[in-house]
């Protein structure tokens, strides 16, 4: 019971698409999670998801775009996995900050990066489907399962945490 | 209205390929395979208080191997064919009422030490905690000690009539 169909040696779907499809998803999960081994776990979950669909009543058409979008949602799952072990933890930082205006310096893209990772899970999140995905507002509310005003402070939040982090990096530098 | 600079952020995705053992791994769950069973040996959990204590105390006192710490709350030790997986508890972990998994019990794994009175010894002169000391059952003479978390551990010396399975032959 895998992606072969059963009795006939025949490869589903799933097994052509599984080459093409493995470095598109990882290549998607690896930068977003800045680690391996989460990046690995990630992407087996993605494809074990790939596998109970295909076997439900109305398979959607499993293709490279279906397959990432499904691993953006294993990772925001991680997100919110991570975030709620920090509340259990006690470690939780009050996101509260004023509205910026846009940064006038020159972002260091890698830098930024850096700052992000540096950030509450769900900011991340938030910054990482919004900006590096390029998703626009309301479907970064949809994957993060809130509702659009409370996303779009999420946001804003985000960017003000993620500025202060990338500035105490910049100055740590200097 | 000037463009937002996180716009620059937008990341692509570029195709990367994982490790090979990943892809063939992963390959061989998809297609509902088991892992090759022969040549491996048990995998056992315990839950710890501390991760670099217990790291520590297995390895130095016990003589396992470190194998891999992605994290501050997993490693991964070898010990033989003995994988011990160590986890601080934490949310993955929780039952449904928010319950957590703690350090302790009765249960524990069993390791044979070739001397066991020179074994008991040396860790007691390194502060080792004993539940209790030598004492002689069928086949065996053994000794119950604790991890630096409370975890049981049981250390063995086989005596005469001490059983265990041959060891198989075949393809590993």
């Amino acid at each position: 019971m895998g992606i072969e169909q059963e009795g006939t040696g025949a490869e589903t779907p799933l097994a052509a698409l599984y080459h093409r499809a493995l470095p598109q998803v990882y290549g998607y999960l690896l930068p977003r999670c800045g680690s391996a081994v989460l990046a690995e776990d990630l992407t087996a979950e993605t494809f074990m998801a790939a596998v109970a669909a295909a076997r439900r009543d109305c398979p959607p058409e499993l293709t490279v775009a279906w397959l990432v979008g499904v691993a953006r949602h294993k990772l925001v799952d991680h997100w919110r996995r991570t975030d709620l072990e920090r509340r259990r933890l006690g470690g939780i930082v009050s996101g509260a900050e004023p509205a910026d205006d846009p940064w006038e310096a020159q972002l260091d893209i890698a830098a930024a990066h850096a700052a992000l990772s540096r950030l509450s899970a769900y900011q991340r999140a938030a910054l990482t489907l919004r900006y590096l995905d390029g998703l626009p507002v309301a479907e970064v509310a949809q994957e993060l399962g809130r509702s659009l005003h409370a996303t779009e402070t999420l946001l804003v939040r985000a960017r003000a945490a993620l500025r202060r982090v990338y500035e105490e990096g910049e100055g740590r530098d200097a | 209205m000037t463009p937002d600079p996180l716009e620059a952020l937008r990341l692509p995705i570029m195709p990367v390929e994982p490790r090979p053992e990943f892809t063939a791994s992963l390959l061989r769950r998809l297609r509902g395979e088991r892992a090759p069973v022969s040549g491996r040996g048990a995998t056992v959990r315990y839950f710890v208080s501390d991760l670099d204590a217990a790291v520590a105390f297995y390895c130095d006192d016990l003589g396992f191997d470190e194998e891999l710490r992605p994290s501050p709350s997993f490693a991964m030790l070898y010990h033989g064919d003995l994988r011990l997986l160590l986890s601080v508890p934490a949310a993955a972990h929780a039952l449904p009422d928010g319950t957590l998994p703690d350090p302790g019990g009765w249960n524990r794994i069993v390791v044979e030490v070739p001397d066991l009175g020179a074994a008991v010894e040396a860790l007691s002169a390194r502060g080792v905690r004993f539940r209790h000391e030598i004492v002689t059952a069928v086949g065996v003479r053994q000794a119950l000690l604790e991890d630096p978390s409370g975890n049981p551990v049981e250390l063995f010396e086989p005596l005469a009539g001490y059983h265990e399975r041959a060891p198989r032959t075949g393809n590993e």
